[in-house]
């Protein structure tokens, strides 16, 4: 470690302490680079509102990459995420149709479909997994399998069509916020207060949406089960060597298998949200490339695809810097399209940085 | 893994005893059979010559994205740009050609003209994706993703958001048409131009024009493939690398080649797409992503590089395309033929891998 120091020394800047710091933090300094950059061109970008919208918005992308962290810290990849993610919308959507039409309340509908729908959610991560390990596939092959498995049932649940006509309450609860306030006048929770007419939305303040503590509190666990125990232990030394881990001892198998199913658990559990927060079912689509978006952050975030590398809050960062940009892009005026062109450039940037700093972490 | 590789490879197809050698081999081909004898029964019309023409009509774009996919993946590498090249080279076509057209040029002269351009421009993603494998070791899942993004951003530029339409007759006519027009009982045939009979005579059409153009494209590239020194180092590359280098191959020329090669043919599906549906969008080819994948492995290629041959890649494109057909013409809702893409996809990596042991 100190013959690689000094090495990097000698290269002046890139090995100096703010060059390893940077190069270490660069997503997080770009994301900060960024918001000044936008707050000045951006109409309406610098408020609380824009940034609740984001991380609102952002709570899908954020599971499906933090699913996505854990495979590729493993040395596998996920393809299937976006499409498990849209089985488990239409499904949980389906479920409630049907609890409904047989005269179940709508509360115990909704939780009953929801509590199912999740079950349900870890078996394409379960067979992806089986997959993998029993024959040994290759994880990209088995989970671009589960891709077009996963999109064909969502399709056929669904018909081809988004599954509307669900209850109102859930895009109520999803789009909900903990607070309310109308300055000066009260302060309500959890629901703005009856008889609010809806004309006079905008002067009311709606603060801390209901997905902001849901994603904090999972991105926290998720992190925890990340850097603490064994299980996060053993999922770096699986990544880092499948020999070593093999030799010292890992059920390697077992291991994959759970983070193939924590992986689409995940999804699943973003399917969900995505019914809450949309109020309709919706299978996804070919161009939504969530699977694609998810890896992007995640190796933005400084993951590397090799595996052995990756942190759950950096991935968070990687979702942030891509969703800011497009924010961003949209509220200077620039057209959305140069947003797949930046994300582009994005990533070959990120992954020539990591390739300049391999032994940081 | 390596072991059972060189295993597959050396032990020589007609190894063993008999038929159980022979299947081993050619499980795939069997397949094929067997999918397109199951259609005969359950699809009806579905064994007519019209079917089949029918059904390599739409699988045109399916194979030569396969192909495309091959090449890459027998370096080991993996191009996820494809479908948005596919669709970035139908726009431009289109813009070209309608420009062309428009400042008076002859129908004719200004599709040749856009089609050449086109195919020059086609190269451009496949070079700036194989300069970043090659030259700065960027992993190919993520320099081709960055290429589908930036692919994806101009093409909608281009056409703001809609489709890109306006091309001349002609094209819908070289698109729509057949090499081969004979008029049964009457001996009268007619090349690439439909006879003009009275209405209501039954007029044979054979082989649609771009089938012809795509078995040409693909024969081509399968010689390129098999029987030149370029496709000899490209399986060089994939085999093992450090050998590839030590044995004096130029190893980043040849992945820039490769790369170029496979955006290329990317490039010929999208002016086949533009001709074919006469419109070209940006996400054209979006959905073909998994087709072309599974045809390549289906076809028996490994996602580690060093094996796979064009003609099996074809039988692995034809068993999705018969499965695509047959399942329309059963009345089944097109949604059943993901799930079997993705079901017979992991299938046949699990056959392989059984044979191989078993070899």
């Amino acid at each position: 470690m100190d013959g690689e120091s000094a090495a990097k020394d000698k290269e002046g800047f890139l090995g100096s302490g703010a060059g390893r710091f940077l190069a270490m933090n660069w997503a997080l300094c770009f994301l900060a680079l960024m918001l000044v950059i936008f707050s000045l061109t951006g109409q309406n970008f610098l408020s609380i509102n824009n940034f609740q919208n984001v991380v609102h918005l952002q709570t899908v992308p954020f599971l499906l990459a933090s699913a996505e962290t854990f495979v590729i810290i493993t040395g596998g990849i996920d393809l299937s995420v976006g499409f498990v993610m849209g089985l488990a919308s239409v499904f949980a959507a389906k479920l409630i149709q049907v609890f409904l039409a047989s005269g179940m309340g709508v509360d115990a509908a909704i939780l009953l479909s929801v509590l199912i729908a999740l079950a349900a959610s870890v078996i394409p991560g379960l067979v992806s997994g089986f997959v993998i390990t029993r024959f040994k596939v290759p994880p990209f092959i088995a989970t671009l399998g589960m891709w077009g498995i996963a999109n064909g049932l969502a399709l056929k649940i669904s018909q081809g069509y988004p599954m509307a006509g669900l209850p109102d309450k859930l895009p109520g609860i999803g789009n909900g916020y903990l607070l309310y306030v109308l300055p000066g006048r009260f302060v309500s929770f959890f629901a703005k207060p009856d008889g609010f007419p809806d004309s006079r939305i905008r002067e009311l303040w709606r603060l801390v949406p209901f997905s902001l503590p849901f994603i904090i509190a999972a991105l926290f666990a998720l992190a925890f089960a990340l850097k603490r125990g064994s299980f996060g232990r053993h999922t770096y030394a699986i990544g880092g060597s499948m020999d070593a881990s093999i030799r010292s001892g890992i059920n390697v198998d077992a291991h994959l298998v759970k983070i193939y199913v924590l992986s689409s658990f995940l999804s699943g559990l973003a399917g969900v949200f995505n019914v809450f927060q949309t109020g309709i079912g919706n299978y996804t689509t070919f161009n939504a490339q969530y699977e694609f978006f998810a890896v992007a952050a995640v190796v933005v975030g400084g993951a590397s695809l090799a595996g052995g590398k990756g942190r759950i809050w950096s991935s968070a960062v990687g979702v942030l810097v891509l969703a800011f940009l497009e924010n961003g892009l949209a509220l200077s005026g620039v057209l959305p399209f140069y947003r797949y062109i930046a994300v582009g450039v994005l990533l070959v940037v990120a992954v020539v940085i990591d390739k300049l700093f391999p032994d940081v972490r | 893994m390596s072991d059972n590789n060189a295993k597959g490879a050396v032990a020589p197809a007609g190894s063993g005893r008999g038929i159980s050698s022979f299947l081993r081999s050619r499980w795939i081909l069997v397949f094929l059979v067997l999918e397109s004898i199951f259609f005969c029964f359950r699809s009806e019309g579905f064994s007519n010559l019209n079917t089949v023409q029918m059904l390599l009509y739409y699988g045109v774009l399916v194979f030569l994205l396969s192909v495309a996919e091959l090449f890459v993946i027998v370096t080991g590498g993996i191009d996820l740009s494809l479908g948005y090249v596919l669709g970035f080279a139908s726009i431009v076509s289109i813009k070209i050609i309608e420009r062309l057209t428009a400042a008076g040029l002859d129908p004719g002269l200004s599709l040749l003209v856009g089609v050449a351009v086109t195919l020059l421009i086609g190269l451009l993603p496949g070079l700036v994706n194989g300069a970043l494998v090659a030259y700065l070791n960027v992993p190919p899942f993520i320099a081709t993703f960055s290429m589908l993004g930036v692919c994806h951003g101009i093409s909608e530029l281009v056409i703001n958001g809609v489709y890109a339409m306006g091309l001349p007759k002609l094209a819908s006519d070289i698109g729509a048409g057949h090499f081969l027009y004979v008029v049964p009982g009457s001996s009268s045939s007619s090349f690439f131009q439909r006879p003009e009979v009275e209405r209501g005579t039954a007029v044979l059409e054979i082989v649609p024009n771009i089938v012809v153009v795509t078995a040409i494209v693909v024969a081509v590239f399968a010689f390129v493939l098999a029987r030149t020194r370029f496709g000899r180092h490209v399986y060089a590359l994939g085999g093992n690398m450090d050998a590839a280098i030590r044995a004096g191959i130029p190893v980043k020329r040849r992945l820039l080649g490769v790369y170029a090669l496979s955006s290329f043919l990317a490039s010929v599906a999208g002016v086949v797409y533009a001709f074919m549906y006469v419109s070209g969008k940006a996400d054209a080819g979006a959905s073909l992503l998994l087709d072309a994948i599974a045809a390549v492995v289906i076809g028996g290629a490994s996602m580690f590089g060093g094996s796979g041959t064009v003609g099996r890649t074809m039988v692995g494109a034809l068993i999705i395309a018969v499965l695509d057909m047959g399942l329309r013409m059963s009345g089944t809702p097109t949604f059943d033929k993901y799930i079997l893409v993705g079901v017979i996809l992991i299938m046949a990596v699990i056959m392989e891998r059984y044979i191989k042991e078993a070899a």
